[in-house]
């Protein structure tokens, strides 16, 4: 089943695309990566799951109820950790766990508690005297508490240190593991590769890539290093149409792979080459090229 | 209702509330002194000093070529601006903490992030707010019976008319509140929020007090709040001013639920 579902789902905010034409479908349990740059549109699409704007074009639904219709039906079983994360200053960690308890009707200071714990967080410390990183962790701990059914991160390595991030993604994979559905957002291509098995990538509010990890290593480019036999570079001049070249230096080549390895090893098999070395699918490239603008996407 | 909804709101209104309750019962006790010893001086000086009594009818809304009766000198402490001020100041503070104020602080994302719906969020700022409300008027006429009670009571009005005028003046303030949550619901900015109820009441004190001196004002007073709020009559007639209340009431309450409206139907996160 898909938790997440939106079709052809535009908004815009007068003549300005938010995002545009997005159809996109998240299944239950997986821990999906929502990639994209700065300004690509992540944080509108978050904003109309969770009701927060109208939707101008096109339908959202979230464990199949209308995002705008159903919101607050749909926010009782979703953890929302906001990009830009303001807390009531007046609040501690244990203030907020009781009203945040209160207003879902539950209780989150057990779970809170052991969270608090995990993540290294005093509770006692009111908002306002917090650093970043300490509201971040205690915005992560109300977005959890309630052990919600979709966990909607956007944005929520910011401000953490490397030990804390590597705590966060333990914790998610656990998550995810017990059938949680982590939606998590972000423009860093790392953090995702070392968490998600899905991915979609947003720019210029359009998803121009939906794919499992997998899927998209196989897309990706790989990067091939050739050794010509002496003075054998010279009179093969042209490499063949599936390898982009890079660089010459004397009988080195370094190339980009456009095509499958067994044209390569095809083409090789009739080549002067002393040795070949085929590189790890490098999801890096491949997503430079999708945050490029202006280019076509591969 | 939503018990943590209401506890926000609480937690984040009591201050202010007492705060303003307390400068209200303060200024009413003193204006409740300072009229009774000075209202010999008053009504002596009032025939002579036209500019003065014509500053008292105004504020007084009262009509007529006569003297300055106690009844006009005991009511002053209900339409004096210092009290006005503080009143309407609680309302527009309060008026505007949800949404502008939680949109402009960058806390609306998490606030809306929780399940309740819109509509039960506005209903319980609303129940917090009346009862802050009443809580900063009736500190008010504690005060204006504690001023009475130190200086012998001698301008005292019996409870049942102290009631009505109290009636009166939270009539007016839910009217205030009206404009303010229709301002605060169609706004992303607190101060835009406060800025144009703010300068509503300006206007509504500026009509009032112009109607008696110029004609094309008279005729509009009606569009003023003022008009609706007659502390003089209540104490000097003793009768319910019903068409004034239900004008104030049902101005509020038109006004409230038009922001309703908006706010649950309106795009909302931080900008």
């Amino acid at each position: 089943m898909d938790i997440i579902f939106t079709e052809s789902l535009t908004r815009q905010y007068g003549k300005r695309i938010g995002i545009e034409a997005m159809s996109l479908a998240v299944p239950e349990g997986s821990l999906f990566g929502f990639l994209g740059p700065n300004g690509a549109g992540k944080t509108t699409t978050i904003r109309v799951l969770l009701g927060f704007l109208r939707p101008t074009r096109g339908r959202a639904s979230v464990f199949g109820l209308d995002c705008w219709r159903g919101s607050s039906r749909i926010k009782a079983e979703v953890g929302y950790l906001p990009g830009d994360l303001r807390l009531y200053p007046w609040m501690n960690g244990a203030e907020a766990l009781r009203l945040f308890g209160s207003i879902r009707r539950c209780d989150l200071e057990r779970e809170g508690c052991e969270l608090a714990e995990r993540f290294d967080l005093d509770l006692a410390v009111r908002v306002r005297n917090m650093s970043r990183g300490m509201r971040q962790k205690l915005g992560l701990i109300l977005a959890m508490a309630h052990r919600p059914r979709l966990l909607v991160l956007d944005e929520p390595t910011a401000s953490l240190d490397p030990l804390m991030q590597e705590q966060l993604r333990l914790h998610l994979r656990a998550l995810a593991g017990a059938g949680h559905t982590i939606f998590f957002s972000s423009h860093t291509l790392s953090e995702v590769e070392q968490l998600c098995d899905r991915v979609a990538i947003l720019r210029e509010g359009r998803l121009v890539a939906d794919a499992t990890l997998d899927e998209l290593r196989r897309r990706s480019r790989r990067e091939v290093m050739i050794r010509w036999k002496s003075g054998a570079a010279d009179a093969a001049r042209e490499p063949p149409p599936f390898l982009e070249l890079q660089k010459r230096d004397g009988e080195n080549w370094t190339c980009l792979l456009a095509g499958p390895a067994t044209e390569l090893v095809r083409w090789a098999a009739s080549q002067p080459i002393e040795d070949l070395a085929i590189g790890e699918p490098d999801l890096d490239v491949l997503f430079r090229q999708y945050y490029r603008q202006g280019r076509e996407t591969p | 209702m939503n018990r943590g909804l209401l506890t926000k709101a609480l937690r984040e209104c009591w201050l202010g509330t007492l705060v303003l309750g307390v400068a209200l019962l303060i200024v009413e006790a003193l204006l409740a002194v300072a009229l009774l010893r000075f209202q010999d001086l008053v009504s002596a000086l009032g025939p002579h000093i036209p500019a003065l009594q014509y500053a008292l009818r105004v504020m007084l809304g009262a009509t007529g070529t006569g003297g300055l009766s106690p009844e006009m000198i005991g009511a002053i402490a209900w339409v004096h601006p210092v009290p006005l001020a503080l009143v309407w100041a609680h309302a527009l503070i309060h008026c505007t903490r949800v949404p502008a104020g939680e949109v402009d602080r960058g806390t609306i994302d998490i606030l809306l992030g929780l399940p309740v719906s819109r509509w039960r969020l506005w209903w319980a700022e609303v129940l917090v707010w009346l009862a802050a409300g009443v809580t900063v008027l009736f500190l008010g006429q504690i005060g204006n019976a504690l001023g009475n009670l130190a200086a012998s009571g001698g301008l005292s009005t019996d409870p049942r008319r102290l009631a009505m005028i109290f009636v009166n003046a939270f009539s007016l303030y839910f009217a205030v509140g009206g404009v303010t949550w229709l301002a605060s619901a169609a706004s992303d900015r607190r101060g835009r929020a406060i800025a144009v109820p703010f300068a509503f009441v300006l206007g509504s004190f500026l009509l009032a007090f112009l109607a008696p001196l110029w004609s094309p004002a008279e005729r509009v007073a009606f569009l003023s709040l003022l008009h609706y709020y007659v502390p003089l009559a209540i104490i000097r007639d003793g009768v319910w001013p019903v068409r004034d209340l239900i004008v104030l009431l049902a101005c509020g309450a038109a006004l409230w639920t038009a922001g309703g409206f908006i706010f649950a139907r309106r795009d909302l996160s931080t900008v």
